[in-house]
């Protein structure tokens, strides 16, 4: 009987008894995730939060040493060339982003046009295939595809536009711009994933309205198009931009962060001076700084959402 | 009116052309799995060529491949099953119950998925190095699950939100416990969460590298683990066994995609959009 009254959730807090059953099942239901956070998250973070105060470095042998503020004041004195690193990573999203976003609008329209699009199914997986990719298979096989020597990219450009073979991977000069082209390559399918989604949640009673009334079209997209879809279009380009600037295992089995400094991107960075150099300490400042940036971003995504929401 | 039909078959002519070059790469590499090591390095490059399964049976035959295959699947499985079980009872918590704090912790949930790889494991790094949890099924299945946790909560508590809470009062009121209500009633009506969730984190796990490489080791390392360092053979890059190994892990996740397009959306967006495409 007693679970009877529980019926009305949320509303009658106050019956006596019953409080504590729905606190014990709440506490039982939220206690394994909240465990496995204490235990994998929030002790790690803190201990991480701890050791971006001291010089600390597992190859030296040296106990660790508070140091105080001063791994965060390397790190704004440019030390490893962190801003560097920044400005190619800003770059790298940046271009990135926009690129993978004016395609995938373009490729989003014209598949929305295209319902009736023989094999349009089998066309879609085809086109969405890169996103699922192991992202160091991808890496690894592009090498093989940027290869000078035989590489089959430089065989089609010497018989469409008869170049001499790039050393796509090697040469500190296209590097950067040989990975950016295979992110694109990775990541168009998703806006064009995230244009059909935004193109779906138009109404359709208001687009066959507009049908009806003749609007011309830069109308129906101002008015109606964009008014339902820029949500959706903005949580794909933020969510694009938060995976851009985490871009690390497409770059590792491609350049490594080379040649020189190429295509040395944030993660990238944090990556050898944590497991290659073992400078604890001042990685694990730098992970913090990211930690803020990458909290600053996930509020960002939630107040988006919220617009949303409140919208709908 | 045959202005207007060419038009559209035009658009389908390029569409489809499309998304042949956008999967192209992927078929050269499927190809090259087929190919001696001769006919791969050949240029110009071969596209007719006499295929051969030579490559195949030399991958077969390596005793830690079939390792590396198995740590990826129970990897893999178990992680993100034991990720889904405990998720959903807490998305259930935050959908129905809302204790204090549902908007934080959700937050903070999300947050860690946005943070990049190398400053997620840098601290997991450190403890399990000082308690010695390096190179451990258990503890690595136990980490894989806590990073599948994030995705799957904001997955499933979409989906429980999206079940009328006049299912539970019913529920209820007829006499069925709580339990009864969270298994026999909403659990049903949220299978295509779980099914997304399933999969988006199988796929991610499935293709998770730097966190394998970091705190597993020699007795826990998958493919893609195999891949980035098992490169080299015979004084230069293995391509043959490259290519093999690609071709035949890339097939799980591509069935998937075709198999389940409708949760394409849903898993790649965090749960955030729902609809079909």
């Amino acid at each position: 009987m007693s679970s009877m009254h529980a019926g009305s959730i949320g509303r009658k807090p106050g019956i006596a008894g019953m409080f504590d059953y729905r606190t014990r099942l709440t506490i039982s239901l939220l206690a394994p995730v909240l465990l496995f956070f204490i235990v994998f998250n929030t002790i790690p973070t803190l201990w991480l939060l701890g050791l971006s105060f001291y010089n600390y470095s597992l190859t030296s042998g040296m106990p660790p040493e508070f140091i105080g503020f001063r791994n965060f004041v390397q790190i704004f004195n440019n030390r490893n060339g962190i801003w560097f690193d920044l400005s190619r990573t800003f770059l790298f999203v940046g271009l990135g982003v926009t690129i993978q976003t004016s395609l995938g609008l373009l490729l989003g329209f014209l598949f929305w046009g295209s319902k009736a699009m023989p094999g349009r199914r089998v066309a879609l997986t085809m086109l969405f295939t890169p996103m699922v990719l192991t992202p160091v298979a991808t890496g690894t096989f592009f090498r093989f595809i940027y290869d000078p020597d035989f590489g089959i990219l430089n065989w089609i450009l010497h018989g469409v536009f008869g170049l001499q073979p790039i050393a796509f991977l090697t040469n500190p000069a296209t590097a950067y711009w040989s990975v950016l082209a295979v992110d694109c390559w990775m990541w168009t399918p998703f806006m064009t994933l995230m244009t059909l989604a935004a193109l779906g949640s138009v109404p359709k009673a208001e687009l066959e309205a507009i049908e009806v009334d003749r609007i011309p079209w830069h109308k129906r997209l101002t008015l109606v198009v964009w008014h339902h879809g820029k949500f959706i279009l903005m949580l794909g380009v933020l969510l694009r931009t938060i995976d851009s600037f985490k871009t690390l295992d497409l770059i590792i089995p491609m350049t490594k962060g080379g040649p020189g400094q190429a295509t040395r991107l944030v993660a990238m960075e944090l990556n050898k001076q944590a497991f290659e150099s073992f400078n604890i300490g001042w990685s694990s400042a730098y992970s913090v700084l990211l930690l803020l940036v990458s909290i600053a971003m996930t509020s960002v995504f939630i107040y988006i959402l919220n617009l949303r929401r409140r919208r709908a | 009116m045959i202005v207007a039909r060419l038009r559209v078959w035009s658009y389908y002519v390029l569409l489809w052309v499309v998304s042949i070059v956008f999967v192209s790469p992927v078929l050269w590499i499927a190809l090259s799995a087929f190919k001696t090591r001769n006919d791969i390095l050949a240029m110009p490059p071969k596209f007719i060529f006499r295929p051969t399964l030579e490559n195949f049976a030399h991958l077969f035959a390596r005793d830690e491949l079939w390792r590396q295959v198995a740590n990826s699947v129970v990897l893999s499985l178990t992680a993100v099953i034991i990720a889904i079980v405990v998720s959903f009872l807490a998305a259930f918590c935050f959908s129905r119950f809302k204790p204090k704090g549902t908007d934080f912790l959700m937050f903070l949930l999300l947050s860690i998925r946005m943070l990049p790889g190398p400053a997620v494991i840098l601290p997991v790094y450190l403890m399990y190095a000082g308690f010695g949890w390096k190179d451990n099924h258990f503890w690595l299945i136990m980490f894989y699950a806590m990073f599948s946790i994030p995705f799957s909560v904001w997955i499933l508590k979409g989906f429980i939100d999206g079940v009328s809470v006049r299912f539970d009062e019913t529920g209820l009121v007829n006499g069925g416990s709580w339990l009864h209500v969270i298994f026999k009633v909403v659990l049903p009506q949220v299978k295509p969460g779980l099914i997304a969730a399933f999969i988006f984190n199988l796929i991610f796990v499935w293709n998770e590298f730097l966190f394998n490489f970091i705190i597993g080791g020699v007795s826990t390392q998958n493919i893609p683990y195999a891949l980035a360092v098992g490169t080299y053979a015979d004084g230069g890059v293995a391509w043959p066994f490259i290519a093999c190994l690609t071709t035949i892990y890339i097939i799980p996740p591509v069935v998937f995609i075709y198999a389940f397009q409708k949760y394409l959306l849903v898993g790649m967006t965090f749960g955030t959009v729902r609809g079909e495409v």
